[in-house]
Order: C-alpha cells, then sequence, then structure tokens
C-alpha cells in the first residue's frame, strides 16, 4: 500500500509514538506543536497547544488517557488524550529531553539537559490518576544527577523501579528510581551518543541507536550487548518490529551537512535489518531529510517515521511482508 | 525452491543461520519465564496473549491516485 504523508508539522519531528491499540500516532516537533493522527488513513485527530518551545519528546499512558511531553521551554505538560486539555505544568530548571510512563501509568520519568550550572537530572514525578489528572503534585517523588556522562534517552526498565539509560559517551545504564544508585552498566555499549532506546514488548530485551553509526540490542537485565547491527551513516533511531524478526533503523547525516551531500546517496532511507542475523533486509526510501524518529505499531501491521523533512511517512505492510520467508523456514521466535 | 537453489546459500551458512536462531529461541524462552516468574511475584496474572477474535473490520479502503509528482533532484 502506498505511504500517507501526513502533513501538519512546520519544522523537523522529533518523537513519534503509537498509542497501545495503534490506532492513534502522536507527533511532537521543533515547531512547539503535538499532533495526534488516525493512524489508518491519516486524519489529524487534534493538536496539543502550549508549549512555547522544541517539543523534544512525547508518551501516551497504556489507556490512552494521558499524554505527557517535554520540551526545551523548560516544562513537562500532562494532557488529556481526549480533549486535547493541558492538565498540568511542571517547571523545570532546564529543557526537558525524554518522557516515559512507567507500566503501570502511574509514574513519569524525565530528562533533563545539562545547562547554565544546572546539571542533567533524572527525575520520577507520581501520576495521579484520580479525578480530572489536573491535581499533580509539584515536587518529583525522586531524583538524582547520573555522575559522569549525562543520560539523552531513558524509560522504565524490566521491574518495577528500575531506569533504563542511554548517554551521551554511549553508555547504557540501570538506575535504583528511589536511591538514584546506578545499579548495574555497560561503559561501551557504543561508542558515540546513543540518539534513541526502544524496549521490546515485554521490556526482557531493548535495542539502541547511536551516531556510531550501529544499532544494538542488549538484554534489559545484563545490559549485555546481543546483537550488533553495523550501518554507514549515523542512526537517530531504532524500533522492533512485533511478529517479525527485523528492526527499523533512520538516520542520516547531521542536519548540517545535508546540503553539502548528494541526496542521490540515499542516507535517509528506513533500513530494515534482521535482528537475529545482524543482515540488513531491506531499505525504504521517501525522506527529503535524515530520519529522526522511527515507530512500529503495536501489532506489527503499520510503521511510520517523522523527518528532519518535517514530515510523518505511515506505512502499512503489503501481505507479502508478512508471508516472505528470505531466509527460508526458519524463523525465530518474537 | 528454484529460488532457494538459485539463491546459491551454502550448506554452512545454513547452518550458521541454524544455530544463531537456536541460541536466540533457547534466550527467548528463558526470558519469557523470568518475566512470567517475575509478574507472579508481583501478583499479576501472567500476561497471556489476548484473543484477536472479536475485531470486524468492515472499511474497504480503495487506494486511488489522484495526482503523483515525482520531483527531480539536479545536482
Amino acid at each position: 500500500m502506498r505511504p500517507i504523508l501526513l502533513q501538519g508539522h512546520e519544522r523537523s519531528l522529533t518523537q513519534i509514538k503509537f498509542n497501545a491499540e495503534g490506532d492513534l500516532l502522536f507527533t511532537c516537533s521543533k515547531d512547539h506543536i503535538i499532533n495526534v493522527w488516525y493512524s489508518h488513513n491519516g486524519e489529524r485527530l487534534g493538536t496539543y497547544d502550549g508549549h512555547n518551545g522544541t517539543v523534544w519528546t512525547v508518551d501516551v499512558d497504556s489507556q490512552s488517557h494521558f499524554l505527557i511531553s517535554g520540551s526545551a521551554d523548560n516544562t513537562l505538560r500532562l494532557w488529556a488524550v481526549a480533549t486535547g486539555k493541558c492538565l498540568y505544568t511542571w517547571e523545570l530548571p532546564t529543557a526537558v529531553k525524554r518522557v516515559a510512563f512507567s507500566e503501570d501509568d502511574d509514574q513519569v520519568v524525565c530528562i533533563t539537559e545539562q545547562r547554565m550550572g544546572h546539571q542533567g537530572a533524572i527525575r520520577i514525578f507520581d501520576i495521579n490518576r484520580e479525578g480530572d489528572g489536573t491535581d499533580q503534585s509539584e515536587e518529583p517523588s525522586s531524583m538524582f544527577n547520573p555522575v559522569g556522562s549525562k543520560p539523552t534517552v531513558c524509560t522504565f526498565a524490566h521491574t518495577p523501579g528500575m531506569i533504563l539509560t542511554g548517554h551521551e559517551s554511549g553508555k547504557v545504564a540501570l538506575f535504583d528510581a528511589k536511591t538514584g544508585e546506578e545499579v548495574n552498566n555497560n561503559e561501551r555499549a557504543h561508542m558515540d551518543v546513543v540518539t534513541d532506546l526502544q524496549l521490546s514488548p515485554d521490556r526482557s530485551y531493548f535495542i539502541t541507536s547511536s551516531k556510531d553509526k550501529t544499532a544494538r540490542i542488549h538484554d534489559t537485565r545484563t545490559l549485555a550487548v546481543l546483537k550488533t547491527l553495523q550501518t554507514e551513516t549515523p542512526l537517530n533511531s531504532a524500533a522492533i518490529a512485533p511478529n517479525r524478526p527485523y528492526v527499523l533503523l533512520g538516520g542520516g547525516q547531521e542536519a548540517m551537512s545535508v546540503t553539502t551531500t548528494s541526496l542521490r546517496q540515499g542516507k535517509f532511507e528506513t533500513r530494515f535489518w534482521h535482528k537475529v542475523f545482524e543482515e540488513e533486509v531491506g531499505r525504504v526510501k521517501g525522506h527529503f531529510g535524515p530520519i529522526n524518529t522511527i515507530a512500529v505499531h503495536p501489532s506489527g501491521k503499520t510503521y511510520a517515521s517523522g523527518g528532519e523533512d518535517g514530515f510523518v511517512r505511515v506505512h502499512h505492510f503489503d501481505e507479502s511482508y508478512f508471508k516472505a520467508k528470505p531466509y527460508g523456514d526458519i524463523e525465530p521466535e518474537d | 525452491e528454484d529460488i532457494a537453489e538459485e539463491s546459491n546459500v551454502s550448506a554452512e551458512l545454513i547452518a550458521h543461520r541454524k544455530r544463531l536462531v537456536d541460541e536466540w529461541n533457547a534466550w527467548r524462552s528463558r526470558c519469557k519465564k523470568e518475566v512470567a516468574d517475575e509478574r507472579r511475584k508481583r501478583g499479576k496474572k501472567a500476561n497471556e496473549p489476548e484473543p484477536e477474535a472479536a475485531k470486524e473490520e468492515i472499511a474497504v479502503w480503495i487506494d486511488e491516485v489522484i495526482e503523483q509528482i515525482e520531483e527531480e533532484i539536479m545536482d
């Protein structure tokens, strides 16, 4: 099927997310706006308007009830998914670069940037789900400053109370959410900035992408690298495709060097890799700039990519994608 | 079969892939067991996959190309 082009952002995309059912796609951008779209036809359902700076990050709870977003305007905001109303705003000292809901939707974790005398920090806020959602506590339930390399991406790990992070140095680590203690780390997971981190559905493994041109699959419990996917371009995003043995990688050169390089080099493609064999199996082109963010529908039937070009492209997989067995009958478990 | 023949994949490579998949599957079953144990400990029911029977698809999508503009990139 032909891809659906979502035109609603005026500047580059920063993160996109499907909800648990996969019927909605949330997109945020440097144009200060968050949009929500019907994933099946690309119709825009609404807009979450209020941030006064680049919206770096967004996440939706498993009920599709609350949306959380982080922005360069130094705020973390909670929104009602259905009405588009901003329910609560947390004022923080610096830009919010990454947010994520916990598995039970009762907490959010966020990373604030290191800047102007402020250390990079990880904060965890309890989300009060009673009432209309406007009654939230201003103070985080816990906060800590990871020493050493600053965190760039984070999420809740396989067990409650554990935070999984990716860092500027290429490190991945596990932190105790309450004490801030670094429980485990892998200093040499990547050789450069970790740009994205996405968990498998059961959170037992995760994929990271990095500017070091690789994506890696790690065991969440041990942080051991299980698979390495070596590409020839810096990567901005990596996603796991449920029900098929593939992962999707996206990237491209830095926005600054785009004009000096021919587009013909085909650096702006979503690459499909076999996650067990560590082999590239296909590419999908379409974007006119680096791919900043990729998300796969929870059922694995659709994926979306958001680019530096300001477009989101939604691809519904053809029947052949599910039937094809490029490696014969050897099919790994999900 | 012809394609398999043509692809000229050596028996060695197939064996290698088989080994990779076996390793992966063994690791996945360990993970799944751990996840299930973990959930039981937390007093949750094991996450059984829900049947997807009740879904009804009525909509028929007609995919019609109205206009297509191919942009040529000139160097």
